[in-house]
């Protein structure tokens, strides 16, 4: 398996890996904010949200110009993937910057 | 919800048919068409506008700040107990609630886990072991509702129902306290 | 080999290698075409039962006030109808579809690992044998499927009847990991050469990607079953919230596992559904690479909706609004989904056949289920809808519709395969329509009784609330639902009785497994197929011939070896010959030693339970021993002109993928653990004057050390090793090193103070375990690899077991910083 196809395949999964990484972070602050009475807690939740989606969108730019037959179809379905993770990503924990934290 | 359910529901069975007796332009919707417009255009703008409309009305229905009456609701296999502002404690799976103004109800268990539900008032909230749950109720005017627990508890969640009697709201404050609005 | 046999020749030499003779010795096959099929047999038998159990509760349910049952027998049917139809049909019906689909379909002669084939058969077997012996004794579960806790905790389920469901399901459970796991190393690495991932069928893609969910799905499951039968037996407080355990723990874990569960369902169902569309569409699936994204996407999101199953437990709106929308959101790659579908037979040149006839009926209840679930996603509506019969109805046109709909289809389209015969009773479009008026009229009536406000799981309804005549029309609509079963049935059997026979490829499908003799043999091609465009563009036609005369790769019986050929699990390039085990009963044994621990379990004989599990260990330690050489082999011929080395002299091959894999499982088992653990503080009442466990600081340091050197000394082992020098002092090290640190952690549980006084202690008592127990475990292997040395099986070349051992050991220590790191936390030093 050469670096290339390693990537492509690395690729397909990193954005909705990021995406997950960011529902947990999400769901733990809420819940510890609202355990330990946080003062900040929304603040918090907005920056955890802003954080979150750095990464995603930088996933989402990353075009690789792949080589040969395997990685440049995988590469085309990790775009797709990744764009995809990054529209999750904003939809999902949107109401992070609005819901009701704690009732 | 349930007209746009039709519709995308009939939707598809009519490209699922089209596809057979042929016409010619759907054959010559190209792949992007395909995947792009009804898997994305299509449900992107529905989703969104359901979401955001069920997260608003969501968020207006959660008990911001409290009611002036509230009431507590405690289960216990199999049957309901309810306490009032004033001070009564009422068994015997009876609910009064007073007409024209939203009340907390807190809801918590003895044992199991048990579910409050009002179908004709609005939604259910579980009575959890250790836990304290709060699901705010109006009812609109006078009358009788039955009620039931919603939440599977061995053998008698069949008949663990109650019955509930919505007063007017001077009736409810004269006989369990609270103020009446 | 020298001049080529003839095909005839070729198959005699072929089937004296890989058969599995008739009689007794059935018992010991670990072939995969027939073990595919009892699988999916015992999956049928389990899905009559099921259906059995639904005609009682529609039976029931017929008429208010019912005298036909009374609740403690409904209770414990409609949880058997539940559970028998989730974990005894659905999840093993797509293994065994996988098990018995996948070599053909990727061009490879078996499945990695053919002996754990069978040993996955037989835990299926007998964990499910167990639920239905009490079944019969009168003493099943009857908490629900979900089991939800205290209900399903000693106090309110005094008898057996939980722990039936606990071990009984956690015995099967084994299956399905080891089935995903399988799985998952055999789509990557044994396929045909030349087929890189790009080129793989979808269905091979759904599968990877079931595989990946059930190898991270399964797990908070077998450690919920774990906790609260450790609490049923020996009174850990884990779910007790009197002492800072908390009901809602049980919830968490088991919908993180339920939720996605209902996708690894669905998905293999969506892989049939792109297998057979593009057959009668006559042209090739369209937007193959967004499908593959789709279903990317849809295996993680499926892991961020478990809470919408716990809308009113009283989770505040904001976690409930992140839950809800990707509840919603999961819909869009199903629509992108279905319309690469409806877009691959309008742009095609569609045939109309049975599966076709099935394939319509996906189409109509599913997209009802996909709506009525975007429903249930929404807050204010599920919180009126939840536990009542509308859910029922929802769940029953999705799972029906997401799975029985699709899987009938690929009966209809590969029932022929299996039986080398076509059907010649048009039985199956009565069947079909019977089928289908009826369960639309069983279920899309409970849509409204739901509404009405009539709550799931009753046993009795009065008669005065307008539900009468709709629940009756219900169970009219389940019978007639069962009659269209029963006639598949009858078709299935006239089909294998007096089918017509046929050539090859009946349907004109494009992928490999048409290109085998139907029924196909034990050692399906007689030579592997070279692929150089995607697999599900071939001709199995010509292709069967030239593959049956011996012309592809391996074409020719060597030693007496099952062989197959192992790729690159990217680019398909040959990497080396696999050999796979040959038919054996230790499976069998392995899996009734398995079984004899449950059943102690079961029975309360828990001073037993310590000796089943060491013969356990026992039988499985010599599994390896028929594996490997003696010798290194170099490169051998594989036939077209080319030379590829044997699976022992490679460092990249599926035995140390599947330890990889195993290790991920095993992760995210412990990350659940620990989730747990913090799960209970922060949330859990009763903590503020929770009694702390003693963990004494020394000891915590002695046993990581320890545990961290073992990994560090089994590393040094295999990297010596690959440079060609000794091993023995390396892995001689991590077993004395790991012995410690069992010891040591042994230690520290002992003295922590009393585990049943609070969950605190209970969950450091239960981390600090499993850490023992994985230094064990890490002492064994390194022991075993170092008697595998000893044996002469281990060399620079021959460098899998010094591998495993690390893997182990490494392992074993970065769980022990991180269980030390929770004790210490929950013993107030950290
Ligand atoms: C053969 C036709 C079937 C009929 C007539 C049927 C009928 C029912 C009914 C009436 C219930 C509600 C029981 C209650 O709440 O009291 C139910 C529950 C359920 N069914 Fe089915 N069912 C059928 C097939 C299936 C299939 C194929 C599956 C899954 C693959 C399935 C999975 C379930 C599950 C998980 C429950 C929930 C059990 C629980 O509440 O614990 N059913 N079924
Ligand atoms: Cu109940
Ligand atoms: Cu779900």
């Amino acid at each position: 398996m050469s670096a290339g196809d390693r990537r492509a395949l690395i690729l397909l999964i990193a954005g909705f890996t990021a995406w997950s990484f960011g529902f947990v972070l999400l769901y733990g602050l809420q819940a510890l904010g609202c355990a330990y009475d946080w003062p900040a807690h929304r603040a918090i939740l907005i920056a955890a949200y802003i954080v979150t989606l750095a990464p995603l969108a930088w996933l989402s730019l990353i075009k690789v110009r792949a080589e040969g037959e395997p990685a440049s179809v995988l590469a085309l379905s990790a775009l797709w993937a990744n764009r995809a993770a990054l529209a999750a990503g904003v939809l999902t924990f949107f109401p992070a910057t609005f819901a009701s934290a704690c009732i | 919800m349930l007209f746009g359910s039709i519709l995308l529901f009939a939707l598809v069975m009519v490209l699922f048919a089209l596809a057979y007796i042929r016409t010619g332009w759907i054959s010559r919707i190209t792949p992007t068409q395909w995947i792009v417009g009804g898997g994305l255009v299509l449900p992107i703008p529905v989703l969104v506008l359901l979401t955001g409309t069920a997260l608003v009305l969501g968020e207006q229905l959660l008990p911001h700040g409290r009611t002036p009456v509230t009431i507590e609701a405690h289960a216990a296999r199999w049957n309901w107990t309810f306490s009032y502002p004033g001070g009564t404690t009422q068994a015997g799976d009876v609910l009064h609630m007073p007409a024209g103004q939203p009340v907390d109800i807190l809801v918590t268990t003895e044992d199991v886990i048990h579910a409050f539900w009002v179908p004709r008032l609005g939604g259910k909230i579980d009575a959890i072991p250790g836990h304290t749950n709060t699901i705010r109720l109006e009812a609109d005017r006078p009358g009788i509702y039955w009620g039931q627990c919603a939440e599977y508890c061995g053998i008698g969640h069949d008949i663990m129902r109650f019955r509930v009697e919505v007063h007017s709201a001077e009736d409810f404050a004269a006989r369990f306290g609270g103020e009446a609005r | 080999m020298t001049g080529k046999p003839s095909p005839v020749r070729l198959h005699k030499d072929l089937e004296t290698i890989w058969k599995t003779p008739p009689g007794i010795a059935r018992l010991s096959s670990v072939n995969h075409t027939i073990l595919g099929k009892r699988f999916m047999l015992l999956a049928l038998i389990f899905f009559a039962i099921g259906g059995f159990l639904s005609m009682l509760i529609r039976a029931q349910l017929a008429t208010p006030h019912s005298a036909f049952v009374g609740p403690e027998i409904y209770n414990q049917i409609f949880t058997m109808h539940g559970t028998v139809m989730m974990f005894l049909f659905a999840i093993p019906m797509l293994e065994g579809f996988a098990i018995y689909m996948l070599p053909k379909l990727l061009g490879a002669r078996d499945l990695a690992f053919p002996r754990v084939t069978a040993y996955g058969f037989w835990c299926y077997f007998f964990g499910g044998s167990i639920l239905v012996i009490a079944m019969l004794a009168g003493v099943a579960p009857d908490s629900g499927w979900f089991m939800y806790t205290p209900l399903s905790s000693r106090p309110y389920t005094a008898g057996i009847n939980a722990d039936v469901w606990l071990l009984g399901i956690t015995f099967v459970e084994i299956s399905a990991v080891t089935a995903a796991i399988e799985i998952f190393v055999s789509i990557l690495k044994l396929r045909a050469p030349g087929m890189s991932l790009a080129r793989m069928p979808l269905m091979a893609w759904y599968m990877l990607v079931t595989a990946g969910m059930m190898i991270v799905g399964f797990p908070p499951l077998i450690l919920g079953s774990i906790l609260l039968e450790l609490e049923r037996a020996f009174d850990l407080p884990f779910f007790d919230p009197t002492r800072g355990g908390d009901s809602l723990l049980w919830q968490h874990l088991f919908w993180l596992f339920g939720h996605p569960e209902v996708y690894i369902i669905f998905l293999p169902a969506a892989g049939v559904l792109s297998t057979i569309i593009p057959v009668f569409a006559q042209r090739q699936i369209l937007g193959y690479r967004a499908i593959i994204a789709a279903i990317v996407a849809m295996g993680f999101l499926s892991f961020g909706l478990w809470v919408h199953h716990m809308f009113t437990v009283g989770i505040p709106h904001l976690a409930l609004a992140f839950f809800s929308a990707a509840s919603a959101l999961v819909a869009i790659p199903t629509a992108i989904q279905i319309f690469a579908w409806i877009g691959t037979l309008a742009s095609g040149r569609p045939r109309w056949d049975i599966p076709m006839l099935y394939v319509f009926g996906f189409f109509f209840v599913f997209v009802i289920g996909g709506l009525t679930g975007v429903m249930l996603a929404m807050v204010p509506f599920n919180t009126q809808a939840h536990d009542s019969y509308f859910v029922v109805a929802h769940l029953h046109y999705v799972l029906v519709g997401g799975f029985v709909f699709p899987m009938l289809a690929g009966l209809y389209h590969w029932l022929p395969h299996i039986t080398g015969r076509q059907s010649v009773y048009r039985l199956s479009i009565p069947a079909f329509w019977l089928i289908f008026i009826g369960f639309n009229v069983t279920f899309f009536l409970m849509h409204l009784t739901g509404l009405m406000g009539m709550p799931r799981r009753i046993s009795t309804y009065p008669s005065n609330w307008g539900w009468d005549w709709l629940n009756l029309l219900s169970s009219v609509g389940g019978f007639i639902l069962t009659m269209g079963f029963s006639l598949v049935l009858v078709d299935m059997i006239l089909q294998f009785r007096f089918g017509r026979r046929f050539r090859r490829d009946p349907w004109r499908a494009q992928t490999l497994e048409w290109a085998m003799p139907t029924p196909p043999t034990d050692y399906n091609f007689a030579s592997l197929p070279r692929v150089d465009m995607r697999a599900d563009a071939i001709e199995p036609a010509p292709l069967g011939p030239v593959l049956a005369s011996g012309e592809g790769y391996l074409g020719f019986a060597r030693n007496n070896q099952q062989e197959t050929l192992a790729v690159d699990m990217m680019t398909g390039v040959i990497e080396h010959i696999v050999i796979l085990p040959r038919r054996t009963y230790l499976p069998l044994w392995t899996a009734l030693a398995t079984g004899g621990f449950f059943v102690s379990l079961l029975l309360g004989h828990y001073w037993l339970a310590p000796f089943f599990a060491l013969l356990v260990t026992g039988l499985i330690l010599l599994w390896p021993a028929s594996l490997g050489f003696r010798e290194d082999q170099g490169p051998v011929p594989i036939g077209r002109g080319e030379t590829a080395p044997f699976d022992a002299e490679s460092t990249s091959n599926a035995a140390i993928l599947a330890n990889r894999t195993a290790l991920v499982t095993n992760a995210t088992l412990f990350s659940s653990l620990l989730f747990g653990g913090l799960f209970l503080i922060v949330v859990a009442p009763n903590w503020d004057s929770a009694p702390a466990p003693l963990v004494p600081v020394w000891l915590s340091i002695l046993a990581v050390l320890a545990a961290v050197a073992g990994g560090a000394s089994a590393f040094f082992a295999r990297a010596t090793n690959r440079a060609g020098g000794a091993v023995t002092g390396g892995l001689a090290g991590a077993v004395l090193a790991q012995g410690i640190a069992t010891a040591a952690f042994l230690a520290i549980m002992a003295g922590m103070g009393n585990p049943t006084a609070h969950a605190s202690i209970a969950i450091a008592f239960v981390t600090l375990g499993y850490c023992a127990l994985h230094s064990a475990i890490g002492a064994v292997i390194a022991g075993h690899a170092l008697w595998r040395k000893h044996q002469g099986y281990v060399s620079a070349r021959r460098a899998t077991d010094p591998e495993l051992a690390f893997l182990w050991n490494g392992y074993a220590g970065i769980t022990a910083v991180f269980g030390a790191a929770m004790a210490l936390l929950l013993g107030g030093i950290l």
